[in-house]
């Protein structure tokens, strides 16, 4: 007896600190909300984060969509070689990107670049008691730190996702037409040809600003829990991690199914 | 002589099982230095922290400035945090701001003064700590004791009717510990402020306070001027003014497997 209700607490215990913490997320959810008119008066603060968490990613989504879209065109050539459907390599490589690739990796890597640095900041801001200092001061660190981190991750995203395309598509017309020596116009008229405005570029920036506001609340929760020590803050920037890349792939998974 | 802050019969607990105050009863006279002291863990920073309103007693009543913080709504709290000024142990600075923006901080929230006149009392608060210069530095650019001086300058630039101090002296040098001291005593007085220290450091918070409060497990255990404290009886005050090893302040932890049994004797 004692060996089952052990195990169904073994259980509880994770389920319950779940709830626990979608409750908490949820409640710092409406407060960030709640901030957004504070933000919007103090637009400075959200373009100080977006050039910590957007312009300081540029290099890494720039250089890993270069390579991405080179691998793909190079794969895919060999591929569609064999059926003698070279041409379409435009639109495989496009495709790949704006559908899948692009949103999913380009948010990955703003998890793992800023999400990371998100996390430890804010961390760092408690461990060294600075969210107190602006609360004694009367200042919401809500509206002050978090609020901005937030506004920036949800636009930086689908900006950089929208370089990763661009980088990728490149990558790939570099490989495919420069490198291997597929014909430049069937390149860009298959790809012109495939690709819908609405439907693939759009649902594309949807994603990525889905993933966005996903990253950045999962990035600032886990740094306003974060224990302060040193374990807690390194601790917390890994969840940062694995939680923003687990959420990404699910909700990748599920918007794919309504969106295509 | 009206107190500013009045704690009543408060008790505060994080969880059932860790009790940190116990039917506290504090009074802080208004335009005086009073002391909250007492060995790591007594409690002395919770009463901070109540009175700041960052956290809420279970049990009694909190006044400041003759409001209760009990379910008080977030927009008064703020109103009665602008006439409260808090230097944090390690100081507390935006490590991302200078010295300049760090001290300017609560006026660019709190005002809508000019960057001009923002200036001005950004260096006159400088120059009342000693740092007149320090404006373009960024915090890791400055030593312990001028980080905390540079805090002690943020924290009376709204020129707060109340300053708290959480452990002003710790971990500074003897010069630097005299001249937080000496600020302390003189702000006090020139700025007619009312201060609570919440130190262990005996030498230098007897040498500038009116009034003690003595805080051990939870509880004040003894309360009085200065020179009452120094004459009191009490075995867990002389103690810890003598810092004497053996006496009511246990070293030894409370622990329910003995040493003979780590030893594996037992």
């Amino acid at each position: 007896m004692n060996k089952i209700i052990s195990f169904i607490a073994k259980i509880g215990n994770p389920v319950t600190s779940f709830i626990i913490m979608l409750g908490a997320m949820f409640m710092l959810i409406l407060q960030i909300i709640a901030s957004i008119p504070y933000c919007l008066r103090r637009f400075h603060l959200v373009i100080k984060e977006l050039f910590f968490s957007g312009v300081l990613s540029l290099v890494i989504i720039s250089v890993s969509g270069w390579f991405v879209g080179m691998v793909l065109a190079l794969q895919g050539y060999n591929t569609l070689q064999r059926f003698g459907s070279v041409s379409v390599l435009g639109s495989l490589v496009a495709l790949s990107l704006l559908r899948e690739l692009g949103p999913v990796l380009s948010a990955i890597l703003f998890a793992s670049r800023a999400g990371s640095g998100i996390t430890a900041g804010i961390g760092l801001m408690k461990a060294t008691e600075q969210l107190d200092a602006m609360q004694v001061m009367s200042v919401n660190p809500v509206s002050k730190v978090f609020a901005p981190k937030l506004l920036a991750g949800i636009i930086a995203v689908p900006i950089l996702n929208v370089l990763f395309n661009t980088c990728g598509i490149l990558g790939g017309h570099f490989v495919g037409v420069t490198l291997l020596g597929l014909n430049n116009g069937a390149f860009w008229s298959q790809m012109q040809d495939s690709v819908s405005f609405n439907y693939d570029i759009i649902n594309s920036i949807i994603k990525s600003f889905i993933f966005g506001i996903c990253i950045t609340l999962l990035a600032v929760f886990h740094g306003v829990t974060s224990k302060a020590t040193a374990e807690g803050i390194s601790s917390a920037t890994t969840k940062t991690v694995v939680h923003s890349a687990l959420a990404v792939l699910a909700l990748d998974f599920i918007l794919t199914a309504f969106m295509f | 002589m009206q107190n500013i802050i009045e704690l009543k019969n408060i008790d505060f607990s994080y969880d059932e099982d860790r009790v940190i105050l116990h039917d506290v009863n504090i009074n802080i006279p208004t335009g005086k230095i009073t002391a909250i002291m007492g060995g790591s863990g007594s409690g002395k920073t919770t009463v901070l922290k109540l009175i700041s309103g960052q956290i809420s007693a279970s049990k009694g009543t909190v006044n400041v400035f003759g409001q209760s913080l009990d379910n008080i709504s977030e927009k008064n709290l703020a109103n009665i945090r602008k006439d409260m000024g808090v230097l944090f142990q390690f100081g507390a600075l935006f490590t991302d701001l200078s010295i300049r923006d760090n001290i300017a901080f609560p006026l660019m929230e709190h005002t809508k003064l000019p960057k001009e006149i923002i200036d001005i009392i950004v260096a006159m608060k400088l120059e009342s700590v000693g740092l007149s210069g320090t404006q373009h530095l960024m915090p890791d650019q400055l030593s312990g004791g001028m980080a905390r001086r540079v805090a002690l300058a943020r924290a009376m630039v709204m020129d707060p009717k109340l300053m708290m101090y959480d452990e002003p002296f710790t971990g500074l040098d003897p010069i630097s510990l005299n001249t937080i001291a000496m600020l302390i005593k003189s702000m006090n007085t020139n700025l007619k402020q009312t201060s609570i220290i919440v130190s262990h450091d005996i030498e230098a918070t007897f040498e500038i306070a009116d009034y003690v409060y003595f805080m051990s497990n939870g509880k004040v255990i003894a309360h009085g001027t200065v020179d009452e404290i120094k004459n009191t009886q009490d075995p867990a005050v002389r103690q810890f003014i003598n810092g004497a090893v053996n006496g009511p302040f246990a070293y030894k932890y409370q622990s329910n497997k003995s040493y003979q049994e780590y030893l594996g004797l037992n």
